[in-house]
This record gives structure tokens, sequence and C-alpha cells, in this order.
């Protein structure tokens, strides 16, 4: 371990590009160090910062044990991690990219299920005519049994699923899917719906701190030098 | 509380002698159920709620197990295994670890791995004379191990589903509010949505395409919803069918059509579900209350005093027990009779013992007869708090 001031930014992809892009515009000067491929780097003029890439579903796990003190990522990917994030992260600014909402979607033409009130509704009669409860497939696990539950929806089942997801209902491995969503269009393209009280969580990529880090003055310091770069 | 003292492992196992020799006594015979289950048999009974709370895990063959969250279930299966459709009279005990995970984290009255001694009788005919009996046994063993004051609570889910029966409503409403019986929250503005005019809105339903719904002629709404899909290009997909969308969309139409349910009946059930008192008074406001709203349920309220009158033959003091309407209410998979043992110095949150009757589960896992079950179970960690006198 480090006692280093250690920054968790994504790894790859779009979420990656609109966090670095975001680090330059606030005259925070990023250097890869290391080998070419660089999963560390450096913040210029702040020698205590270590940047760490690590893949965004990552970034939750090293907030939640302190692997690093501070990390841009989902909200959505934190509160599925984490079922105390409001204990052992604080969410320091929404950061205006990576916009994704998690939704409740079943097939449109279920049109006697409008809300999660509907839902909860056909749960015995599904049941009386299949034989089981209905299945819900998701890689949003305690984030589906936390909104479910909050809703008054128990008799389900849930089929964890790492990909297309949206496909199941169709396939038949699951009756109805939560998910995440940009536009809705897959959705759509899928034959799906979303709930009218469906969505979750209206998530978007967040500067998080760990309270689980280990904090020295020198990471204050750093902290405050980086938030009040980005404006928090 | 993960780790323990080696000293309160040797107090547990003590007590748990003491615990399971009244049970073997009475007629109990030990088992030793399995404590990794297969998950899909639990998640079905139990929900996902518990899910949350249980220990699942996937092993190198990619089968689907749990640890065992309650030893009611294991003993279920081990009896199912033993007698096939499961109608044998059988009476088990067992002691052994259970595990939950605990939320908020765990602490000495709620820990993650605690250990459950229990009592099963299945098949019994004589239902009052077997709920007697359990409790009987429970508060036998819990004095043998030193537990001096206990107060017993008790609930009857039957009494709920008689009136439910007795009350006059169409059969879908009846259906919806037990089926929310077990979420107070939904159930209560199930009960005000069924009082108020035109219950159901409709509003959400195509106007196109509700203009030919019409729940006398099944049939043809069917015809109609599938041209209203076809016309917009909504595709049917999943196992859910057309005919059951259809269904579900007449009844609502049904709903919004009919008369709401009288205010009068909803105040019963209503009243009824606020009905907590000692057990013996509690049966008599019952009587007055359905008299008074001219209802009559004689066969429950039978059961519910011989009941008592079993129990107190039993030496058990019934003069104090509590009834709440309520009770039972979390526990989705009691059918009947439900009871609890607290200790004044733990209080109602933690519970020393509880159970009762679950007609269905046998059949849940698997039996294809319909198998009368009753049993209970103590939480050996707070029992031994509560008799030592130190903190839970």
């Amino acid at each position: 371990m480090t006692d280093r001031f250690v920054l968790a930014v994504p790894s790859k992809g779009r979420l990656m590009e609109q966090t670095l892009e975001l680090l330059a515009t606030s005259g925070l000067k990023l250097k890869k160090t290391g080998s070419e491929r660089g999963y560390r780097g450096e913040l210029e003029g702040l020698s205590s910062v270590e940047v760490a890439f690590v893949s965004a579903s990552e970034i939750a796990w090293y907030l939640k044990t302190g692997r690093a003190h501070m990390g841009v990522t989902g909200e959505d990917l934190i509160r599925e991690q984490i079922s105390d994030a409001g204990e052992r992260v604080e969410f320091q600014k929404k950061l205006g990219f990576g916009y994704a909402d998690v939704v409740v979607a079943v097939p449109a033409f279920w049109l006697d299920v409008r809300t999660m009130a509907d839902l909860d509704e056909i749960a015995g009669e599904f049941r009386r005519e299949h034989g089981r409860w209905y299945r819900v497939a998701t890689k949003y696990v305690n984030t589906t049994r936390r909104f479910f539950a909050a809703k008054g929806v128990t008799d389900y089942r849930i089929v964890e699923s790492l990909g297309a997801t949206e496909g199941t209902p169709a396939a038949g491995t699951a009756d109805l899917i939560v998910d995440i969503t940009t536009t809705g269009a897959t959705l759509a393209a899928n034959g799906l719906r979303i709930l009218d009280d469906g969505v979750i969580l209206k998530s978007e990529a967040n500067l998080v701190t760990s309270n689980a880090a280990e904090w020295t003055p020198r990471g204050r310091e750093a902290q405050n030098v980086i938030m009040a770069a980005l404006g928090v | 509380m993960a780790a323990e003292t080696a000293k309160k492992f040797e107090a547990l196992e003590a007590q748990a002698q003491k615990l399971m020799s009244v049970f073997i006594k009475a007629g109990y015979e030990a088992v030793s159920p399995a404590i990794i289950q297969p998950a899909d048999v639990f998640l079905d009974v139990i929900g996902e709620t518990l899910r949350a709370r249980t220990y699942v895990f996937t092993d190198p063959d990619g089968d689907e197990l749990c640890l065992r969250p309650d030893l009611t279930v294991p003993t279920c299966r081990l009896h199912m295994e033993r007698h096939g459709a499961g109608s044998a009279k059988a009476r088990y005990c067992y002691n052994g670890p259970a595990f939950r995970f605990q939320p908020v984290g765990s602490d000495g009255a709620h820990p993650r791995e605690f250990r459950q001694a229990g009592i099963e009788s299945f098949g019994a005919g004589d239902r009052e004379k077997a709920e007697a009996q359990i409790v009987a046994t429970i508060i036998d063993a819990l004095r043998a191990a030193g537990l001096k004051d206990v107060r017993l609570r008790i609930g009857d889910l039957g009494l709920f589903r008689a009136l439910m029966a007795a009350a006059e409503m169409p059969e879908r409403w009846r259906q919806r509010l037990n089926h929310h019986f077990w979420r107070p929250d939904a159930f209560r503005a199930e009960l005000k949505r069924l009082t108020a005019p035109s219950a159901k809105s409709l509003q959400h339903i195509p106007a196109e395409l509700l203009a030919d719904l019409d729940p006398v002629d099944p049939v043809r709404s069917e015809r109609q919803l599938v041209a209203f899909l076809d016309a917009h290009k909504i595709e049917i997909t999943g196992a859910r069918s057309i005919h059951e969308v259809s269904q579900n969309l007449l009844s609502m139409v049904a709903d919004a059509k009919a008369d709401p349910m009288p205010a009068k009946t909803a105040a019963l059930i209503e009243s009824y579900l606020e009905i907590e008192a000692p057990a013996r008074a509690a049966g008599a406001r019952l009587r007055d209350l359905m008299r008074d709203k001219g209802i009559a349920i004689p066969a429950a309220l039978d059961v519910y005093h011989r009941r008592l009158q079993l129990l107190s033959e039993l030496g058990i003091d019934v003069v104090h027990a509590e009834f709440s309407a309520e009770f039972g209410r979390s526990l989705e998979y009691y059918t009947g009779f439900v009871f609890e043992i607290v200790a004044p110095s733990l209080g109602d949150a933690s519970p020393i013992a509880g159970g009762g009757r679950y007609d269905d589960l046998m059949s849940a896992v698997g039996c294809t007869e319909d198998v009368p079950a009753v049993g209970a179970a103590i939480h050996t960690e707070r029992l031994l708090a509560a008799v030592t006198g130190g903190g839970p």
C-alpha cells in the first residue's frame, strides 16, 4: 500500500474520455506514468496524488475498501455495490456526464401493467398460471431488491444477468428486467416499456470520496486542491 | 457475532442438551438436516426479501446453494426424502446453526450465525391439539434451560381467512386482499381503493381499446386486444400469454364498473386487524365485533377457543397471553396459529422462541399431498443471554 492520495478514474470508454476532459478543462494536468499502457498516472504539481486507472465498476470497490480516497464513477455502480453507501462514501459532485437511468421495464404488450402496484397485482395470477414467481433479469441485484421492497413487491425472483439483459424476456429466461438506459431505444427495440413509476435512479458520473480510506493532512490538502479545481 | 468465546460455546452446548432432552422425552425424534441446501426451494418459499439475508453461492458445478437461513424448510425436505408424498405422521427435533446476513451489522441479539433448537410436527390431524403441544413443549424446554419469566404472544391467521371468506365481495378482491395481507401498507391502500367510487382508474388503457373490452364477452375482448396490438405493432413476447393480459384488463374494467366495497365491510376488516387484547378477552371482542357487523365465523372462533382451552389444560398461563390480530403478518409462510415467546429482559424485538402452523410449506417443497404442519424454534443465543442475565 502507498501513503499517497489515490484518485481512481475509469480506465476505458466514454467515461474515461469524459473524465480526462473534465480534469484537463479544470486545469489538472494528468500524466500517465509507468508502462506504455499506463494504469497509473499523476497530476502535475500535486506530487502526493497518485491516479489509478480502474474499470468503472471496480472503482466502487476501491472506495468502499479505502483503497482509493477519491474516485469518479456512476452513482448506479456505487449504490449497487455499497449497501451502506451513505456511511462509507460521500458524493461530492455530480459531473454532468455518464447519464444513465436504472429502470424497471416490462414487455410492452402488458397493457395491464403500468405501475409497480400493477406488477405486484399480477404476481399471484402469474404464479398460478406458470407455477413459479416471475423472474427479473438484472445486474443490479441489490438495487432491484431495495426498490422492489420499498414498493411492496415481494413475490418475484431475480436472475442475475451479466449482459444483453434487454433480450432476456424474448429469450424466455426472464419476464421483466431492471437495467440502465439512456434513450430507451434499446428497450423499445426489444419490445419493452418502462413502468410509469419504474425509474429507480437517475444516475450520472459523480466525484466521490471514501470514508474508509486513511486520510492524512497531505491527503486532505490534495483533496481540497482537486475539489477547488473541479468547483466543488 | 462470528467469533465466540470457548466458554460461551460450552454454555450453548450444555443448554442445547437440556433443550434436546426435553424434546426427545416429549416424543420428538432428533434429526440433523443438511446445513448446505439447494437455494431454489428456499427462494421460492421465502422470496427475494429473505434472499437478501441468505448466504447464496454457486458451487463449481454451477448449482445454486445456500447456507440454511432456518431449519424448518430443511426439516420439511428431510421428511419428504424419507416419506415421499410426505403425508406420514412424524415429529422431529433439531439443534444446529442457521445463517442470516444482518444488514445493520451483526450484534449479540442479531448474529449472522446463530443456533436454532426446534421441533416440527407433520401430519397431525387434530390441529389445535398439535399446536398446543408445540407451545407446551417449547415452554417446558425454556424452563428446563432456566428461563423463569416467559410471556406468550399469539395470533391466528385462520381468523382473518375466515373473516375474508365470510365478508361479501367479488372473488378477485378477496384474492388481492389476501395477497396484500403480508404488507400492511399495501393492504390498507388496497382497502381504501376498493371503497372509493370507480375503484380503479382506467385512464392508462387506450380509449379505443377500452371501448372494446367487455367482461361479459371475454373471447371477443381478447380478439380485439390482439387486433389492437397488431395495429400498433406491439409484439407479444415472453412467458405471459395474451390471454392472461386480456383477463387482467377485463377484471380492471369489471372493478371500475362494480359498486365500491361498502364502508361497513372495510370497517369490519380494519377493526378486526386492530384487535389487541389478552387472549380470552380477545375472543369475546371478536364475537361482539362480528355480531355487530352481521357476520358469523363460528368455526374459526371455536377453533380459537378450543386451542386456548387445550393450552390451559397443558398448564399454560393463557390468562396472561396476549392476542394480536396483526401478529404473524410479517411471516409469509404461516397459515394459521402463530406464537412468540418474549422474555421481558430482551424485549419484543428479540423474541426468544417462535413458531406456528404452515400447512402450505410441504407442498412448496414438492409434496403432492396436503400435509398439516406446525413447528417452533428457539433462538438459543438469546435464551442463554436471558438466563444468564448478561446482555444479549
